[in-house]
């Protein structure tokens, strides 16, 4: 009789087990708050195209900015999302990948011949197209017609290559929300060319066709979110090579150099770091060595390291930014940053303080566990070609582009998983 | 073949799974068990070896030997922080730990014992890339201590009674590394094993009228693994920042306990207890990787865990139904000496709440077969590594059937 009754308390012991011996943690319900998210599309340049390693591919673009946050607002309403996507790994041809060369890590160009249907007009068999991220272009560019003709990276998916604009191919989806992060461009050609090419777009130009391309976007009442511009300067394109990044530990080549510049006085070498002497047409002998707070630009690294740039050489004068270009470039940003935060405004937009972001980033920041900052490769934060954001970047930037969403309109996207992009692939 | 079942017998052991607070395992005997782990003032039998030393004086029987296995269940799991739909378990193999007791008395007063159980262990693994891999994605960590004991019958009443612990500690864990090369992350396995010694004494006190106290105390113990392997698998290009095979100094406290125990025997078939246990957690306040070759990219990491002391609330009794016949029921709840702000997910330690019942079968005098039952609840908690950014909501299930067999005359 007692074995009977032990027989049944194991039982009800069995069955306890059954039901209650696995943790589980009630899901999370999303919400799209007061935001319409059923249409979205994205508008910008190769931030948020998917731009990455000097090139746009493939896998790249699954992992581009907008691709990103359009996952997430799949769990709130968002039906369908299509990219212009390449049809290889190589794109244009252009994408770099690490290397070791000669005993140290180098991105290299990726080995291949990319499909010549990268080229081609993909609009007809593929599109429309959701994101329309285009690489290069300038704020101005969005109303460009025919601006297909001129950038391959739009004249590839446009509606018309020849007649039709960014923006117009943006507008004719429709869209019930929009991200608009653009601008970039309209200061980093300047940035780029050490201040001798491209010009800065002039902050009353820019005002007022972001405005106008704002004013279009949310015509049928769609709402969106803006993004502001990051300090173009601290990324590492800029931040990689020191200004005294030439480093003599021979004397006899110190004298040399000293004696080679004899003609000069006001340029002096010393053992360990010198300021790297470079070109100035500004300087009354036309070179000089650089100051501290000077930007070397990351292309003239192979200069330096090959062709004696910055010692034997003059470093030209494209290939670094001197205080009052980095100060021009400084200023555009903050005259940039208000008229983005005051279309934000204007519009009952969402905005988010990108600048902010990889600001504290370059301190180093962690998300999900990873290291990141905004170190030239092994940060994680860009990608190789020391200017576009990685993977993970994107991922980072795409959880600020989700919360300042989620808290402009009381939704509750759920964020993206930082460590489940890919990192830099190390060989 | 005795190295055969030594290692074995250490295998068994390293899949215990932490269920208690922190990585302390409190599974020392079936009968206690099933009290809601009181064990403090009991002199049942020479399980009090390990509960109190001091009570094993005031074992009714001349000699007694016992031995007992659990196996665990458990489950962890882990929502992300929100907004997030990320949720992650973990995928446990169960674990057994178990312990093995004989004692017996050599003169009326004097008692001797043996004690040889597992009271620290943590055994967990994660689900294979899981968004907290960087922290840990495996760990098994066990402590078995072997603790000779005597014990001394000062006055019918009160006694006394101390033992040397020895005490052997292995870990191994696993981590991802956020170093991507074409064959996917890295990974660093660390694996080695110490050993160390400390004590465990206790007073017993027994009054005719059924009221039993006891006090016991079990000192900290340091396991210092100096030279465990640190087996880096990263890029090749990256090799040179992380030499695959190096060393590393790892330390972890196993706390000090003080336990206080109170129980009545109400009637002849029927008694209830309660122990209070306080384990002085803050004994660990970061867990420090002293790797032996340091590199740009390997450095020694300090890694905050600011655990805090804990007090145990255990409630508990037993009822003789008949003379082959025990019944137990009991319960506890055991905060978590984790910090909210340094929780880490190799242990996952929770505010536990656990039911327990057990029962005794004694086919004949002096044979006892103890079956015991614990189910804890980890109850659910927002916690977060802040030092990393890595946190959410954790919560966990333990079912914990358990087998004994105790022999005395």
């Amino acid at each position: 009789m007692y074995i009977n009754k032990i027989k049944h308390i194991l039982l009800f012991f069995a069955l306890t087990a059954l039901v209650a011996c696995e943790a589980e943690i009630d899901q999370y319900t999303p919400d799209p708050g007061q935001a319409n998210l059923t249409t979205f599309v994205a508008v910008g340049n190769s931030l948020v195209a998917g731009f990455a390693d000097g090139d746009l591919y493939r896998s790249g673009q699954e992992n581009s900015l907008a691709n990103i946050i359009a996952g997430q607002l799949m769990h709130t309403g968002l039906g369908s999302f299509k990219q212009p996507l390449m049809k290889d790994e190589l794109g244009f041809g252009n994408r770099l990948v690490l290397a070791e060369v000669e005993g140290s890590l180098m991105p290299v160009p990726m080995p291949g011949t990319p499909d010549p249907a990268n080229f081609a007009n993909i609009y007809q068999t593929e599109g429309p197209f959701h994101n329309l991220g285009v690489p290069l272009a300038k704020v101005s560019h969005l109303f460009f017609e025919g601006y297909g003709a001129l950038n391959p990276y739009y004249g590839r998916f446009a509606s018309n290559p020849a007649a039709s604009t960014v923006i117009s191919d943006a507008a004719a989806l429709d869209p019930t929300f929009f991200q608009l992060w653009i601008g970039h461009n309209d200061i980093l050609g300047y940035a780029t060319s050490g201040g001798e090419g491209d010009g800065i777009t002039p902050a009353i130009s820019f005002m007022t066709m972001y405005l106008m391309a704002v004013e279009i976007m949310t015509h049928n009442g769609a709402k969106g979110v803006l993004g502001n511009i990051a300090d173009i300067t601290s990324i590492p394109f800029f931040q990689t090579v020191p200004y005294n990044a030439l480093l003599l530990d021979d004397q006899n080549i110190v004298d040399l150099l000293n004696h080679a510049y004899s003609a000069a006085p006001h340029i002096n070498f010393i053992l360990g770091p010198n300021p790297l002497v470079v070109a100035d047409n500004d300087h009354p002998a036309g070179l000089r060595q650089l100051e501290a707070g000077e930007l070397v630009l990351l292309t003239a690294l192979g200069g330096i390291r090959n062709d004696g740039w910055g010692s034997q050489v003059p470093l030209p004068a494209q290939y670094y930014l001197n205080l009052d270009q980095i100060e021009n470039i400084a200023g555009a940003t903050d005259e940039y940053n208000q008229t983005i935060s005051m279309a934000a405004e204007t519009f009952g937009l969402a905005y988010v303080d990108i600048r902010s972001v990889l600001a504290e980033a370059e301190h180093g920041i962690y998300f999900d566990a990873i290291g990141f900052n905004t170190e030239f490769v092994t940060g994680g934060v860009f990608s190789l070609d020391g200017i576009h954001l990685s993977a993970r970047g994107n991922a980072i930037v795409a959880n600020e582009f989700i919360a300042a969403i989620n808290r402009k309109y009381n939704a509750s996207i759920p964020k993206a998983t930082i460590g489940s992009f890919p990192g830099i692939v190390f060989p | 073949m005795r190295n055969f079942t030594m290692s074995a017998l250490l295998l068994l052991v390293m899949t215990g799974h932490v269920f208690g607070g922190g990585y302390q395992v409190s599974l020392h005997g079936h009968k206690q068990i099933g009290m809601g782990l009181i064990g403090t003032s009991l002199s049942l039998d020479a399980s009090a070896a390990f509960y109190n030393p001091g009570a094993l004086a005031m074992m009714p029987d001349q000699f007694g030997v016992q031995a007992g296995v659990s196996g665990i269940f458990a489950s962890t799991a882990f929502q992300m922080k929100q907004p997030s739909l990320y949720q992650a378990r973990t995928d446990n193999p169960p674990g057994t730990p178990f312990y093995f007791y004989v004692a017996g008395k050599i003169t009326d007063k004097l008692a001797a014992g043996l004690a040889v159980n597992t009271p620290y262990g943590n055994s967990l693994a994660w689900e294979d890339g899981w968004a907290g891999r960087f922290l840990i994605q495996e760990i098994s960590l066990m402590a078995l201590t072997v603790q000779p004991t005597i014990s001394y019958r000062v006055t019918d009443q009160l006694s006394v009674g101390a033992g040397f612990v020895y005490a052997y500690g292995a870990v191994e864990m696993e981590r991802a590394l956020p170093v991507q090369g074409p064959d996917g992350e890295g990974r660093v396995n660390i694996e080695g094993s110490t050993a160390n010694f400390g004590f465990n004494a206790g007073i017993q006190y027994e009054h005719s009228s059924g009221i039993q106290v006891g006090l016991s105390y079990r000192s900290r113990i340091d396991m210092e693994v100096d030279d465990a392997d640190a087996l880096f698998s990263v890029p090749a290009s990256l090799s040179g920042l992380f030499p695959a095979e190096n060393k590393v100094a790892v330390s972890l406290p196993l706390p000090a306990n003080l336990d206080f125990g109170l129980s009545y025997q109400v009637n002849p078939n029927m008694m209830v207890g309660m122990a209070l246990n306080y384990v002085f957690w803050d004994a660990y306040d970061e867990l420090h990787f002293d790797f032996e070759t340091n590199t740009p990219g390997l450095q020694d990491s300090r890694n905050p865990r600011e655990y805090s002391n804990t007090l145990i609330l255990r409630l508990g009794g037993q009822y003789r139904v008949n003379e082959s016949l025990f019944v137990r029921a009991g319960g506890y709840f055991d905060p978590s000496p984790a910090n909210e702000n340094y929780f880490s997910p190799e242990t996952p330690s929770l505010n536990n709440l656990a039911f327990t019942g057990g029962l005794s079968y004694i086919p004949m005098p002096g044979l006892s077969i103890d079956l015991s039952l614990l189910y804890v609840i980890g109850m659910e908690q927002e916690m977060m590594y802040v030092p990393e950014n890595f946190g959410g909501t954790y919560q966990s299930r333990a079912f914990i059937p358990g087998l004994g067999i105790s022999f005395s005359f």
